[in-house]
This record gives structure tokens, C-alpha cells and sequence, in this order.
């Protein structure tokens, strides 16, 4: 019974979510904002017992381990975002945090840099790795401003717009598939959950 | 108006009810289009399928979605998890965000009523939800020690008592880790996880993301991915014809799809649930709405050249 009130639930709110596409109505509206809502219910009790209560209120007040005050003073210090006054104490927090970034930075810079460099140093032997090769090129000389885009070399970055226009439409493709997929799940759910018109 | 015109001024409502007939019909009259395996998903099928077995080796999924994008991943979660109850592989599921641990459990529990032999904490662990600003120390620390860094499963039990830990210590005990993402793009398991302990990493993706996976594809920083539903079904098809049918992975056989289709004809009746063929049935769907808006890209097109040719004309 409970399931079967929630899978009404649901699809009125679809159909609610649906109706803009004729046009703005209160349906619309109510859905939308029910639906901001019900996330942020959901989501800062889950997040109080499931991350403030066992990594910060039980290890600090009953496993006694007083280390956690130090960062527990530098989340605590986000709140003053709220004081026009002393929003600049926030500042500490987000600057402590920027820090943990720059920790990733070696890291990051293997991953992303110096692995796909390495990748792009490959014998040219087939036709993918050579495709890959003169796009990476002439992409990064279209990028390359100092110099102006004339002549043989101008032809030559104009091959990287070439490249790039191909990702795109992949991108393109790729992105209609994804919202279409959504429409789809959508549709699944009616038809089939709520209707029982698919099994 | 002239036809020019007229097709350029289609109302927008009427794109979308042909639209919805597109997607409607294929779900209720199924097609049964035939789904072509590609390589990156048959590289994290057959990595996956390496586990199979062994109790000294799990694969470790991280749940980095909400429901937003169900339609896309559900399906992703559902096929993994099929796969490796069905070839005895340990799965360890986590999730960084709220969202993600309810959805985990949806799958467990959804896949586990068709596997009453799989046992939690022994056959598979779900970690459950860990806050994000926990996500990179419980990475690092997973490279020393698994139990130390996640602590405790979804229950709350010290995961060194757990039964599926015995063999378990860091991440040469993990196969691959598969993030299943709406967002991240498996970024913090290469630049962490990869980069520091050398663990293989997978994604599965929204399609809106797929496309920027392949350079990391390329250098085998991934060592496979899923890209939307499409990625979704042919993992789908994988599990049916290889672990359904208690056969080892092979390349050719998934590309020969007289083989494939034979295959299938000799499918037990738990892999033609509906749920199972999900991501299948619904790319009947996806492949009559592409058709149609590639007839509406080709229309669109004619009308703006036919009417840029009158407004020379005219001039």
C-alpha cells in the first residue's frame, strides 16, 4: 500500500514537472519547489547523523580524543559567513581548505599532464594514434595566440578547428543521448510502474 | 507561409509530442534492436570477470550519483552487481554522498532477491555512506590498510571482523575501482588512488560525460567505462550471454552476433526480467528518438537555406 501511494506520488510529480513543457504553470512551481525542499530535508538531518554525530560529536565529547577541537574551531569558524561583520573570519576555513588543494596538485599534475603527454609520445604506427597526434598539435598551435593564424600555418590550425568540431558533435550526440535517457527512465517509470502497461 | 517558413516555425509542442510517441511506442511494442559491444565496456567487463572466484580480490564501487540520474546509472549499478554475484566476485560498495547510499541499498537489495545464496559482509560489503570531506583521507588510507581507513560497513560493524575481510588488506586486493558518476568523472581515483597506489579505475557515466573520458581511455588511466545507457545495455548484454551463461569472457564471440543471438535463446528465465533489460529496452527507444531528431536537424536545415535562397532572390 505504502509503495503504491509513493509510485502515485511520483508520477504526479512527473506529470507536474511536464507540464512546463506546454507552458509555466502552478503545478510547475509547486513541484519544483517541493522538490528543493524535500532535498535539503533529506539531505542536512542525513548529513547530521551520518557525518557531524560520528566524526565530530562522538569521537570529540564521549571518545574524549581532543585533537578534533583544531578542526572542529576551523569548521566552526564557516558560520561567521552569516555576520556582515565578520564574514572575514571565514576567510581562515576556505584558505585552510585551498591548502588541502594544493596538496593535490603533484598528484593532479601526473595524472592529467604528464600521463596523457606520455600518452601522446607513442609510435606513429596506426592511423588512431596519428589522428590523435596531428589533432593534439594543431589544436594546441590554434591556441597559440602569439603568432598570427596566416599562411600554411593559419591552413594548419584551421585542421584543429577541424578536431574540434568533431569533439563537439560528439559531445553533441553524446548529450542528446544523455537527456533522451533521462526522458526514457521517466517514461519506463509511467508506463511501468504506474500504468503497468511494460514488464 | 510558404513551406520554408513553415517548417521553421514549427510549434515546439508539437516536436514534443512526436517526441514523446517516439519514446512511448518502442517501450510498449519492443523492437528488440540488436546492441553492438564496444571496447571499453568489454575491457571492464572482462576486468571485473578476472575476480571471478578469487577471495583475495574484490571490486570496489563508488555510488557518486543521486537519483537525478537513475535512468542513465541504475541500470550501470544493477549489471555490475548481477555480474558479479553471478561469477562469485566480492563487491565493496561506498558513497559519498546522502544520496548514493540509498540508492546502493535499492540495488543490493533489488539484485539479492534473485541471489538468496549471497551473503552480506561475506560475499559482498557495503561501507555505506562516508561524508565527501572524508573521501581522500579514506582513499590514501586504503592504499595501507582497508579496514583502518573506511572503519566501519553501513551497519556500523568494525569491518576487521568481517568475514569478507579475512583476505582483504589495501588495494592490491581490489581489482578495479568503478565509480558510477553523475558528476566527478572518476578524477579523484586516478589523481589519488591511481597516481599514488597504482590501482586500476573504471567509470561508469552520464552520456553527457562520456565523450571526455577517452583520452584517459587512451592512456589506460581507465581501464574501461560505461557512457550513459548505451554503455548501460551493452554491459547488460555482457552479463546475459557470458556470467548468465557460465561462460569466460571473449572478445570475438561478444563482436559475432550470430553467436550473440544464439545466446540468447538459451538465456535461464532470471535474466529476462524486466529490470535486467532495462537499459536494452529502453535503447529501442533512444535509437527511433535519434533517428527523428536527425530528421529534424536535416528539416531544420533545408527550411534555413531554402528561405536564405528566397532572401537572396528578393534582394
Amino acid at each position: 500500500m505504502t509503495e503504491t501511494i509513493g509510485i502515485w506520488i511520483a508520477a504526479f510529480l512527473t506529470l507536474c514537472m511536464f507540464s512546463f513543457l506546454y507552458k509555466d504553470n502552478p503545478f510547475y512551481k509547486f513541484a519544483e519547489h517541493l522538490f528543493v525542499g524535500v532535498s535539503m530535508g533529506y539531505y542536512i538531518p542525513y548529513t547530521y547523523y551520518n557525518a557531524f554525530i560520528p566524526y565530530a560529536y562522538n569521537p570529540l565529547f564521549l571518545k574524549k580524543e581532543y585533537i578534533l577541537i583544531i578542526p572542529f574551531i576551523i569548521g566552526f569558524l564557516y558560520w561567521f559567513r552569516f555576520s556582515s561583520k565578520y564574514s572575514w573570519v571565514s576567510r581562515y576555513p576556505i584558505a585552510f581548505g585551498m591548502g588541502m588543494v594544493g596538496m593535490g596538485v603533484p598528484m593532479s599534475m601526473h595524472a592529467t599532464v604528464l600521463v596523457q603527454m606520455r600518452s601522446m609520445m607513442l609510435p606513429l604506427d596506426n592511423i588512431n594514434i596519428i589522428l590523435i597526434f596531428i589533432g593534439t598539435i594543431s589544436i594546441l598551435l590554434y591556441f597559440f595566440f602569439s603568432k598570427a593564424h596566416e599562411g600554411v600555418y593559419g591552413k594548419f590550425t584551421s585542421i584543429g578547428i577541424w578536431f574540434m568540431m568533431v569533439g563537439f558533435g560528439a559531445s553533441f550526440g553524446y548529450t542528446v543521448m544523455a537527456r533522451i535517457s533521462l526522458l526514457i527512465g521517466r517514461i519506463q517509470f509511467l508506463l511501468g510502474d504506474w500504468l503497468g502497461l511494460i514488464k | 507561409m510558404k513551406f520554408a517558413d513553415r517548417i521553421q516555425k514549427v510549434d515546439r509542442r508539437i516536436i514534443y509530442v512526436i517526441l514523446l510517441l517516439a519514446v512511448v511506442l518502442p517501450l510498449v511494442f519492443r523492437l528488440g534492436f540488436k546492441t553492438y559491444t564496444t571496447t571499453p565496456v568489454e575491457d571492464l567487463y572482462r576486468h571485473i570477470d578476472a575476480a571471478a572466484g578469487k577471495d583475495d580480490l574484490a571490486i570496489l564501487m563508488d555510488f557518486t550519483h543521486d537519483p537525478g540520474v537513475l535512468p542513465e546509472l541504475y541500470p550501470m549499478d544493477l549489471a555490475i552487481l548481477r555480474h558479479c554475484f553471478e561469477r562469485n566476485i566480492k563487491v565493496f560498495t561506498i558513497s559519498f554522498l546522502p544520496q548514493g547510499a540509498a540508492i546502493i541499498q535499492m540495488a543490493l537489495s533489488e539484485v539479492k532477491e534473485d541471489y538468496p545464496n549471497i551473503e552480506a559482509n561475506v560475499d559482498y560489503c557495503n561501507f555505506g555512506f562516508k561524508p565527501w570531506s572524508t573521501k581522500l583521507p579514506i582513499m590514501l588510507g586504503m592504499g595501507d590498510d582497508i579496514a583502518e581507513a573506511v572503519e566501519t560497513n553501513s551497519e556500523g560493524l568494525k569491518l576487521e571482523n568481517l568475514p569478507i575481510m579475512q583476505n582483504m588488506k589495501n588495494y592490491d586486493n581490489i581489482q578495479v575501482v568503478v565509480e558510477i558518476s553523475g558528476s566527478s568523472m572518476g578524477q579523484f581515483w586516478v589523481i589519488y588512488a591511481r597516481a599514488k597506489f597504482g590501482v586500476d579505475v573504471a567509470v561508469g557515466l552520464t552520456a553527457v560525460m562520456a565523450a571526455d573520458v577517452y583520452p584517459y581511455l587512451q592512456s589506460g588511466q581507465f581501464v574501461g567505462s560505461l557512457g550513459g545507457l548505451k554503455g548501460a545495455a551493452e554491459y547488460e548484454q555482457l552479463v546475459d550471454i557470458f556470467a548468465m551463461n557460465g561462460l569466460e569472457f571473449s572478445k570475438k564471440k561478444a563482436r559475432n552476433m550470430a553467436w550473440v543471438e544464439a545466446q540468447y535463446e538459451e538465456l535461464p528465465e532470471l535474466a529476462q526480467l524486466y529490470k535486467y533489460n532495462k537499459a536494452r529496452i529502453g535503447m529501442d527507444a533512444q535509437a527511433i528518438v535519434h533517428v527523428l531528431i536527425i530528421f529534424f536537424i536535416i528539416l531544420g536545415n533545408i527550411g534555413y537555406f531554402l528561405d536564405r535562397r528566397a532572401q537572396k532572390k528578393s534582394m
